[in-house]
């Protein structure tokens, strides 16, 4: 080759990264998903090592007018970090040190690729942990829970991601890095941490964070309840949180995700029963006992089965080891998943859970309902096998119901999982044509050239559409 | 870019769609945590199978892929649906093995020796004298060989202990210790001939699964009747338990079924043990991945432990060490790599002094210092003591 022969993308990229860049087909496959059912392919994928390699990456895509895609630990189940238009990933997963733990003010500062649970096992020693707990926590990384505004099952009294992340450096879409919010309590002027948390990597990409350090409690109770009828179950939720209760976690689990997740843990989930609450109770000793003691009661009112109560840490890790595993333990009943995010008034729960159940029945599909019942989040999987004929458009006509059915109780689209491509067809039902429009020129505001993690989050152009598969963007797959 | 052939790995197609790339077990797996890249993770591997699957072609990325996984197994017990990845990788690496050059003639020979007992006593007779001439480099990181060993004398004929290749000709004081533990109870120990040899572990995690098979059908001979069989090193033990599935005869499976790791078979008689007050500080449990993630019996070395001796958990979750059986020597950095993290894990503990029930973890942690032994080791070594006190 003539050594006057234009450099391309990838030879830049390489002159700054070397080994960490790769354009391999197999590899660039590994790239094309997260955990959706979504896939495309990637270009290139890099590896930065730090924010300045981070900036390069940007600077070169700028120049080349290329899309790039920051990429965590490719948990996602919105697609978020599936690639659309030929982009180069950035994975933050060499990213991983955690920078500085500062125990005086609370703070440490992270590099993004830092391992959500891997955090707050590094603060144990110190009495303190990371409050967000995505149920994927073990493995998905605080950038993509930065990103995505994750939430978890503790996230119902300690708030979800927003909460407790104080400052982010950042490398802008042209390539500019900022800290956006601070370590003051106060900070003047737009709260622009605020807007970047959950825009995920369409204003940028983290490369540092300060989070919030919480103290670990000092009493913890575990309960569990078990429900022979699904609406029982559902009414005990907003019954104990009627009783004046924040429980620091209130999960529930239907018949068929008990069955998958007893399979996994052997914790001795009743595996008879239509539904279980998972209750967690944390705070001062006697505070702690007083709400069992109610929980108890309405337990009663509710017909509960029992009400078992973890009678030591192991057990308490075992059942909430289950709880954790949910998602990943569908294979057991069906090879695939297609899962929604939505929230609902809690008063609202018996019904449309009803509805989800409906419409798994009309379809001919398996709904296995796992979710934060305490504030309303739903996560209704539809499990299939995709290797069945036919199969996704029934997927899809059931998960339209499932997201009509939440709308029209009240509901939002996303609790905490992000929008990203999967559920961006479905904005326009929550959102007029104009507070979209409004949307996009913030988004605008941010990224003008349009490069950074391009047609997530809003219909390209903004334009309403309505049906998911006709609008999914060439050159990804379902 | 390198070239394609075409090859077939003919894995359980519903073995094959049941990941659901959930990414759980990327924490659990000690080459992405080593690298943070997908195509050293499980759930990468798993694509890369099914990509190599779907075209019927692969090339030498592919293999190189397949051979960086240390097949410890960490991901199948952190999988939440079950995805039988062994398995998965042990039927990729057969087809490797059969329908490419991924297992070239100089390593199937290696490989071969381990099934030949006179020549492998002979050949670390060898290794042996010339550890002593300093003949041999130390980057090679072979242990120190014996130049002697003290023949092992059978007992009685309660139980069999399975004495194996490597570990029979480099550690043979281990099986020593290990015999005297198992006989305290009262129990008398068979031993079988030479001819038992191999158990083929090797052989199957490089997909040479004809030759496992053989040396499978070799050692059923070697231990007749329905008394159980004791195995020290959790390699070899899981490999034995799998004879029934490698084999998918009655006579593999029944002989399967009297495979016991011997801490398993102690848990059972704990009451036998001498009882013995001793004041030794606790020792750090370092689990062997075939014992924790494939046997899943880890948790009778603490039961036998605690008899006598407290016990440290490390703060890792039972992340491989980075042995794995020949990886080590196949793959030095990745292998260190992985250590290093075994080490941080070890130091953050708090104690000293570790002991794991596999041959390969104890030599590949003693070579970075560490301060090792098998747990019945340790055990023989306080009963020894306390006896001598009396
Ligand atoms: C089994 C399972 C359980 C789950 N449970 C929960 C749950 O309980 N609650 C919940 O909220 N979610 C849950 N999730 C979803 C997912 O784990 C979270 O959204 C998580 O925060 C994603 O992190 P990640 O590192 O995997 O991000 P990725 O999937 O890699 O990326 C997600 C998005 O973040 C962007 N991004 C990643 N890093 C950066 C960065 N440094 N800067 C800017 N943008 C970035 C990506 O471009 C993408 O849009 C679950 C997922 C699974 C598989
Ligand atoms: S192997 Fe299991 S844990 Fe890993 S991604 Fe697949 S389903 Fe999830
Ligand atoms: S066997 Fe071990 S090294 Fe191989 S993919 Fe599984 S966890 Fe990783």
């Amino acid at each position: 080759m003539s050594s006057k022969r234009k450099k391309t993308i990838f030879d830049e990229l390489k002159a700054l990264l070397g080994s960490r860049v790769r354009a391999d087909d197999m590899e660039l496959q590994l790239y094309g998903k997260d955990s959706s059912v979504l896939s495309g392919v990637p270009s290139t994928v890099c590896f930065p090592l730090d924010a300045e390699e981070v900036q390069g990456i940007v600077n070169i895509c700028n120049r080349f007018q290329r899309p790039f895609i920051a990429r965590g630990s490719g948990t996602g189940l919105a697609g978020g970090a599936v690639p659309v238009g030929n982009p180069v990933i950035i994975s933050t997963a060499k990213m991983n040190k955690i920078l500085d733990i500062d125990l005086e003010d609370r703070i440490a500062w992270v590099e993004p690729g830092v391992l959500n649970l891997d955090l707050s096992k590094a603060l144990k020693e110190f009495g303190f942990h990371f409050a967000p707990d995505p149920s994927s926590q073990q493995v998905c990384s605080i950038g993509g829970n930065v990103a995505n505004n994750s939430g978890g099952p503790h996230c119902l009294a300690y708030g979800v991601t927003t909460s407790h992340v104080l400052a982010a450096e950042v490398v802008l879409p042209n390539a500019e890095i900022v800290t956006l919010g601070g370590i003051d309590p106060e900070p003047t002027g737009y709260d622009l941490r605020g807007l970047f948390i959950g825009s995920e990597g369409t204003m940028g990409i983290a490369t540092k964070i300060a989070v919030r350090l919480t103290p670990n409690p000092p009493d913890v109770r575990t309960l569990l309840l078990d429900f022979a009828d699904v609406s029982d179950g559902a009414l005990a939720v907003s019954a104990i949180i009627n009783a004046g209760i924040i429980p620091a976690a209130l999960e529930m689990m239907d018949h068929n995700a008990i069955g998958m997740i007893e399979a996994f843990v052997h914790a001795g989930y009743p595996v008879e029963a239509a539904a279980v609450l998972l209750v967690e109770l944390d705070g001062l000793s006697g505070a702690v006992e007083a709400a069992v003691e109610t929980i108890k009661d309405v337990a009663k009112i509710h017909n509960a089965g029992s009400v078992r109560i973890a009678k030591d840490e192991t057990e308490r890790a075992l059942l909430w080891k289950g709880r954790k595993n949910a998602f990943g333990a569908v294979a057991r009943i069906k090879p695939d998943y297609y899962l929604h995010d939505t929230v609902v008034p809690r008063s609202k729960l018996v019904e449309v859970l009803n509805q989800v159940y409906q419409a798994a029945d009309k379809y001919d599909l398996i709904a296995i309902n796992v979710f934060h019942a305490g504030d309303g989040n739903l996560h209704p999987i539809l499990a299939y096998d995709a290797r069945e004929p036919g199969i996704l458009e029934r997927v899809h006509s059931a998960g339209d119901a499932i997201i009509k059915a939440s709308m029209d109780a009240g509901g939002v689209l996303s609790g905490e999982h992000g929008i990203g491509l999967e559920k961006r067809d479905f904005m326009h039902l929550l959102f007029s044509a104009h507070d979209m429009f409004t949307q996009d020129l913030i988004r605008e505001a941010f990224d003008p050239q349009g490069l950074a993690n391009p047609l997530k989050i809003l219909p390209s152009g903004s334009r309403c559409s309505d049906s998911f598969k006709q609008h999914v963007p060439e050159g990804v797959w379902v | 870019m390198s070239k394609n052939f075409k090859v077939s790995l003919g894995i359980d197609e519903d073995a094959l769609a049941s990941c659901v790339s959930c990414g759980l077990c990327l924490p659990h797996c000690p080459t992405y945590r080593v690298t943070q890249e997908e195509t050293a993770s499980p759930r990468g591997r798993i694509a890369l199978m099914r990509q190599v699957e779907a075209a019927g072609v692969a090339d030498d990325t592919f293999i190189s892929f397949m051979d960086a996984c240390i097949q410890c197994r960490g991901c199948e017990t952190a999988c939440p649906s079950g995805v039988p990845f062994g398995p998965m990788m042990e039927t990729t690496r057969e087809a490797l093995a059969d329908q490419t050059s991924y297992q070239p003639r100089y390593r199937r020979l290696g490989y071969s020796v381990l099934g030949m007992p006179r020549l492998l006593a002979l050949g670390s007779r060898l290794i042996a004298v010339l550890q002593r001439l300093r003949l041999i480099p130390s980057r090679l990181a072979l242990p120190r060989i014996p130049l002697r060993q003290t023949k092992l004398k059978a007992s009685g004929d309660d139980v069999w202990l399975f004495t194996g290749c490597i570990m029979d000709a480099w550690m043979r004081d281990t099986h020593a210790a290990v015999k005297r533990v198992v006989e305290s109870t009262g129990a008398g120990v068979r031993l079988p001939g030479n001819e038992a040899g191999c158990c083929g572990a090797l052989h199957v995690h490089a997909g040479l699964t004809l030759k496992a098979k053989k040396l499978a059908n070799k050692v059923i001979e070697a231990f007749p009747g329905t008394n159980p069989i004791l195995v020290d090193s959790a390699g070899c033990g899981a490999q034995l338990k799998d004879y029934g599935h490698l084999l998918g005869t009655t006579k593999a499976a029944a002989f399967s079924s009297r495979v016991f790791d011997v801490h398993e078979w102690l848990a059972e008689n704990l009451d036998k043990l001498p009882k013995i007050n001793s004041d030794e500080p606790p020792v750090i449990v370092q689990d062997p991945c075939h014992l924790r993630h494939v046997q899943r019996s880890h948790e009778a070395v603490r039961l036998v432990m605690n008899q006598y001796i407290g016990t440290i958990e490390l703060d890792d979750d039972g992340l491989c060490c980075g042995a794995g059986g020949a990886y080590s020597s196949l793959h030095p950095e990745t292998a260190a790599e992985v250590r290093t993290r075994k080490l941080e894990s070890i130091n953050r503990s708090g104690g000293t002094n570790v002991v794991s029930a596999n041959p390969g973890c104890m030599l590949h942690l003693q070579q970075a210092g560490v301060s090792i032994q098998h747990p019945l080791e340790l055990v023989d070594s306080i009963i020894a003591r306390a006896m001598k006190r009396e």
